[in-house]
Parts: structure tokens; sequence; C-alpha cells
């Protein structure tokens, strides 16, 4: 047996969750056996697990999982989830074409199966501008080039479950951008198990160099009847003056549990676009975690939170402002229906030295039944001087005069509703760029409005 | 066309509307007037359907129907419009888009087909020219960032669009300007025809030497307390509402 393989004590009393966790570690060690130590990540691995193991999961004590009910999550016991659950070929095909762009073109589209990248190595390769690998084709010097990247999260709470995911994942998609991609670029994830309690480690590094432009759709989905919860880790890398436009769309299931960490790293003058859009899912948590780290760093972060039924969704973004004359503006708009329970929870730190730094963080929510709720918590930290900070939020109903005066123009009351719903959310799905996303978008959008009897009873 | 008996109205738990008697018949133009407070918006708003204004007695029938049983969208399509006094703005819902759903939900009660894209700009586009709109206009979400005045032209234009059976046009020449009074009027004008009928409500007789009226009502304290002709409106213009409250006392 290797050192790692012994069970690891841990300092708190252990879930069942994290008790699983751990033999699904033991047994994967077990597994590896001497190929672990050709692995350039194993001791990665071995260090996150350790830190997972002896910090634990966090719940509802824990500042940013506040409004995210993981108490069953925690007393599940994990089951591995077998390879060999990829869809054949037609299957492929169809979920590759079944994606937030349709038909339209793009620059490629990549499947991942329960995180493993299915790829076509024709395809991949073809384009210089564009760089698609698995993590387990890298070689062990292009590994190490990009062991910075995939890094150590921090031990802080907010990115516990990120943390998980450096110790589990079972491969990962890099993809490298190294000039103006016109098309966008599609990843789509597929989350599929035919048996329960599964757990699967979806990982994405997106690397942007000095001066390329791109877009990129990530889309979770899934499949079968169990779907495995979902803790995926993107990150994105800004290169100097690079432009990206970033989608994470969830589409999941009512029975699906996603929690999902995005980290955005970005160099001076570097521009984000980040749009989160939560259309789908039973429980999904959006953390977003950025740094602007060099001078003229710029992050626009725009998210949809659609609350439907018994949906549980809570977004968590952190934005650090480390460096002088940088920008992050944030726009979330949500909206609750049926018993279902939306937050916002955001902080923006303007660290010393971050002089000039302008952040503007703007929350609406619209509570659409009597059940519903929607939390907010903006927060600000500012450790620097000649900083311009704002921040607004406001949660509410459908406004009844708008209502009467469409009502009152002959447009029967779900048109209505649907309208103004859509009027509400406009300002974040007009800055989308790629059009037809932003069609497909509203479209799902559309099934999830309320009947007009529950809004009538809401009155 | 519209008769109303004895109408009350509550809003917010306070009594407003106290026993509101009027008779409108097709071709008549009617002009409520009254100072403050005295329930004519109330009236106006009642009468199209809002909601959360409690009708506390009394019957409308609006072409032999009974108007207060038929939501405000019903009320709409049946052909009866109000031009709000303060039309809210609606950012996100485009303008044009609302007057096509309108049209076309009008249209469809009426068990026509739906409005041909290109017969419905030309129309939208002629109106606009009647009330000196900017094209502009179209691109624009219902009301975002207009004046006072871009408003009440819009509530115009709306009209014209829709051509209703019944125009309640609610203090539509508040913040309006000479020219664009001019303008409005002469939209309310270009509707008026022997199977139509409009009920302007206003503080003003200004408005009524451009509209002018068969019948002018005053409303006082929920109560319609005097009617006339158009010169009664220029009576009040010149000894006030107290005069009406006075020898209504007396």
């Amino acid at each position: 047996m290797s050192a790692a393989a012994r069970p690891i004590m841990s300092a708190p009393p252990a879930s069942p969750a994290l008790r699983s966790i751990e033999a699904l570690w033991l047994a994967r060690t077990a597994e590896a056996g001497a190929r672990a130590a050709d692995d350039p990540l194993e001791a990665l691995r071995s260090q996150a697990m350790h830190r997972v193991m002896a910090l634990g999961l966090p719940g509802s004590r824990d500042d940013t999982w506040r409004y995210t009910n993981l108490r069953s999550v925690l007393a599940r016991t994990f089951v591995h989830v077998p390879d060999g659950q990829a869809p054949g070929a037609e299957d492929a095909d169809a979920d590759a074409v079944d994606s937030l762009v349709g038909p339209a073109a793009r620059a490629a589209t990549v499947l991942v199966v329960n995180g493993r990248p299915i790829l076509s190595p024709p395809d991949g390769n073809g384009n210089n501008l564009l760089q698609i690998s698995r993590l387990s084709d890298l070689s062990r010097p292009d590994i190490e080039k990009i062991q910075g990247q995939l890094g150590l999260p921090s031990d802080a709470e907010e990115a516990r479950w990120a943390l998980l995911n450096a110790a589990l994942f079972a491969d990962g998609l890099h993809v490298r951008i190294s000039g103006a991609l016109d098309e966008p670029l599609v990843i789509r994830h597929l989350l599929r198990s035919e048996f329960p309690n599964g757990l699967v480690h979806p990982r994405v590094l997106i690397e942007l160099t000095s001066g390329a432009s791109a877009t990129v759709i990530e889309h979770y989905v899934d499949r079968g009847r169990h779907p495995p919860l979902g803790n995926s880790v993107t990150q994105l890398v800004l290169g100097h003056h690079s432009r990206l436009e970033h989608y994470r769309v969830f589409s999941t299931s009512a029975a699906a549990e996603h929690i999902d960490s995005l980290t955005v790293r970005q160099a001076g003058h570097s521009h984000c676009r980040q749009f989160t859009a939560v259309l789908g899912g039973g429980l999904v948590r959006t953390a977003l975690h950025a740094h602007l780290s060099a001078a003229g760093a710029e992050l626009d972060c725009h998210a949809l939170l659609v609350g439907h039924e018994a949906r549980q969704v809570d977004c968590v973004n952190i934005v650090a402002h480390d460096a002088r004359d940088t920008r992050s503006r944030q726009t979330a708009r949500a909206i609750a229906s049926g018993t279902s329970r939306a937050a916002f929870n955001t902080k923006v730190v303007v660290n010393r030295g971050a002089v000039h730094a302008e952040s503007e963080q703007s929350f609406r929510g619209l509570i659409l039944s009597p059940s519903a709720e929607i939390d907010s918590r903006p927060q600000l930290e500012i450790h620097a001087d000649e900083v311009k900070c704002a921040h607004g939020s406001t949660t509410g109903r459908l406004n009844p005069d708008m209502l009467f005066y469409l009502l009152s123009r002959g447009l029967d009351r779900r048109t209505a509703q649907t309208l103004l719903v859509y009027a509400f959310l406009a300002d974040v799905l007009t800055g989308m760029s790629v059009a037809c996303a932003r069609a497909a978008i509203e479209t799902a959008l559309v099934p999830q409005l309320p009947d007009s009897k529950i809004l009538e009873e809401f009155r | 066309m519209l008769i109303i008996s004895n109408l009350s109205a509550r809003v917010a738990g306070k009594d407003i509307l106290k026993g509101v008697n009027l008779v409108v018949n097709p071709g008549e133009v009617h002009a409520i007037m009254g100072p403050n407070g005295s329930g004519k918006s109330t009236l106006a708003q009642v009468l199209a359907g809002r909601e959360d204004y409690e009708v506390t007695g009394g019957s409308v029938s609006f072409e032999g129907r009974d108007l207060l049983g038929l939501p405000a969208e019903e009320r709409a399509r049946a052909g009866l419009f109000l031009g709000f006094q303060y039309p809210v703005e609606i950012p996100g819902v485009n303008n044009v888009y609302l007057l096509k759903a309108a049209l076309n939900a009008k249209r469809k009660a009426a068990g026509q087909p739906e409005v041909d894209a290109y017969d419905f700009l030309a129309l939208i586009k002629q109106k606009m020219k009647l009330m000196q709109m900017s094209e502009s206009f179209l691109s624009r979400g219902v009301n975002e960032g207009f004046s006072g005045g871009e408003k009440k032209r819009n509530e115009i234009l709306q009209m014209l669009v829709l051509e209703p059976r019944l125009a309640i046009l609610d203090e539509t020449d508040s913040g309006l300007d000479i020219d664009a009074l001019k303008v409005v009027s002469q939209g309310v004008n270009s509707l008026r025809d022997p199977q139509r009928a409009v009920v302007l409500v206003t503080h003003y007789q200004r408005l009524l030497d451009y509209i002018v009226p068969d019948f002018v009502h005053v409303l006082v304290g929920g109560r319609i307390l005097k009617s006339g002709d158009r010169t009664l409106a220029l009576e009040l213009e010149r000894r006030g509402y107290d005069w009406v409250q006075e020898s209504n006392a007396a």
C-alpha cells in the first residue's frame, strides 16, 4: 500500500458524504498504484485530498454556503461512476448539435461526459489558434507548464468543493487559444449515470495568450435516471490584452444537483465578459472567483438566475481587485416562482494598491409566487484609496402598473407577464453577443414562467 | 354605448366614487372635469378594469355587456381604450411589439387573422406621421426615456392603431405644450365618427378648445354634480369648481 492510500484522519466529524469520498479516494489510489508515481498531478491531488479531509465539507454555517442547502448532499454515500457510459457516436453527434448555438457556426464543439472529454483527434489539432486536449493526453512537460494554473485552490470554505475536484477529477479539458477566434467554442458537459449517488468532477482550463480573443460556451445537461452530483471547476486564464466572452449555462433536469466553481485570472488590460445562466437543475450553486491581478484588467459578469418549481439557485461571486485601474461590473437578475429559492451572495474586495479601481454590483430580484424566496447580499471590502465602488440591490414583485398597462391594451395575462419578466431580464440578455445562444436561453425561459393563476393568488 | 349607473368604488380602503351616473352614446364626446381628488382618474381606471380598485356598488354596461364582469384585457378587446394620465415606462418591451400584440389581440377576439407585418409597419408609419413622432420610437422600449409630451403622443398613437369604440382619455392634455396639444387633439379628432365615442377627463378647459365636447360633466367628491354643454366648461373656467359645490349645496 502506498503512503497516500492510508486512511486520512479528518479533524471535524466526517459526514457520510466525506467518509464515502475518502473511500473513493482510497479506491482510486489503490487502483492507480504504481502509475500514480508517474503522474505529475498526483502530488497535487494528494495534497488537495488531505486538505479536504482535514477541513471537512462546508455547511450552512459557512458564510458563502448559507443559502445552499447541502444537508441531503452531505448525508449521501457517494459511489464511483464507472467509465464506459460515453454515448454512442450518434448520441454524441445529436448532443453536439443540440447545444445552445444550434446549427450556427462554431470554432469547435467538445463533448465532455462526466468530466471526460470525447475528442476526435483530427478536429482538435487542425487549428493553430485553438488547441484542445485532454489533460490525460498531455505530456509531462506540458502538464508541468500548466501545473501552476491548475494549482491548488485555497483553504477557504468557498473553494472547498473545488479542492475536492482537484483531488478527484478523472480527466479534464485543456483549451489554449492563441489568436482571434471568430466563432464560439462550444463545450457541452453531459452528466449521466445509471446508478444513484454518483459524483463527478468535470474540469476545464481555458487559456488565452496575449492578445487572443474568443467566445466560449459551456453548457451543462444531464441524461439518465440518476444524474450524478456535478462538482465542476472551470478556470479561465486571460493573458495581456486578451478578450474572452464566457458562458456557463445550466440546463440540467430537476433531479440534478450541481456545484460549479469558476475562477478567472486576468492579466493587464484583459477583458472578460462572463455570463452565468441557471435555467435548470434541482440545486445549482455557481461560484465565481475573479482576480484582477494587473492594471487595466476588466471584468463584466452577468447572472441570470431562474428559480422554478423547487429549484435552489445560489450564486456566489467573489471579485478581488489586486491592481490599480481595474474594473469590475456585476449584474444579476433573479426570478423565483413556485417554492424556489434564489440567492445572490457577492463580495468585491479592493486590495491595497488597487488605486482607481472601479466596481459596480447591481442586483434585482423578482418574486413570482408567494412561496418563493430571493436573498441578496452584496458586500464590499475596500483596502485602497481613491476607488469608486457602488452596489444596489432590490427585490420585489411584478410591477402592477406595468401589468395593468399591458392588459389595458388587450394582451392576455400570460403574455403580459411573460413580456414583463423578459423585460426584467433584458439587461442581462441583451448583453449576450452570441445571438443564437441568447435566443436559446430565451426559449428555455418561457416554460419556466409562472402560471397566471399562481400570480393571481399572490396578488 | 356606455351606461354607468350609480357606480361606487373604493381605493386603498377609501371611498372615492360615490354613485356616478353617466350615459354615453355613439358619436358623442363627453368631457369630465373636476378638481383634484374628485375621482376623475379613479373613474377612468375602474372603467378600464384596474383590479386593485374595488367596485362597491352600481353597474356599467358597455355595448350591452356587463363591463364590470370583464377582465381588463377583454374590455380592451371589446373596444374600450384608456389613455393613461401617467403612461408607465416598460424598458425591455419594445413599443412596436406591444402595438402589434395589442392589435392582434383585438383582431383575434374579432375573429380576424393576424395583421400582415408589412401592412402593420405601413400603418404605424402613417399614424406616427400624424402624431409627428420620430422613427427612433420604433426601436425603443415602451415609453422608455420619453418626455411627458412624447408619452401622451404615444398613447394617442396606440389609440389610432387600435381604433377603439370608446376612448377614455385621462388628462391627456396635462404636461403638453401648445404645439403638442394641437397634435394630440388632431389625433383624437381624426378618430371621431358616428360609431365611436370619447370621454375626456381633464382639469382645464383649454383642451376643449381643440376637441369640442358635446357634453361637459363636473365630478366633485365622487359624484357628477352638474352636466351641460360646452358652455359649462367656459363657466367653470370663469367661476371655479367652488361654484359648482356651492350651487349644488344651495
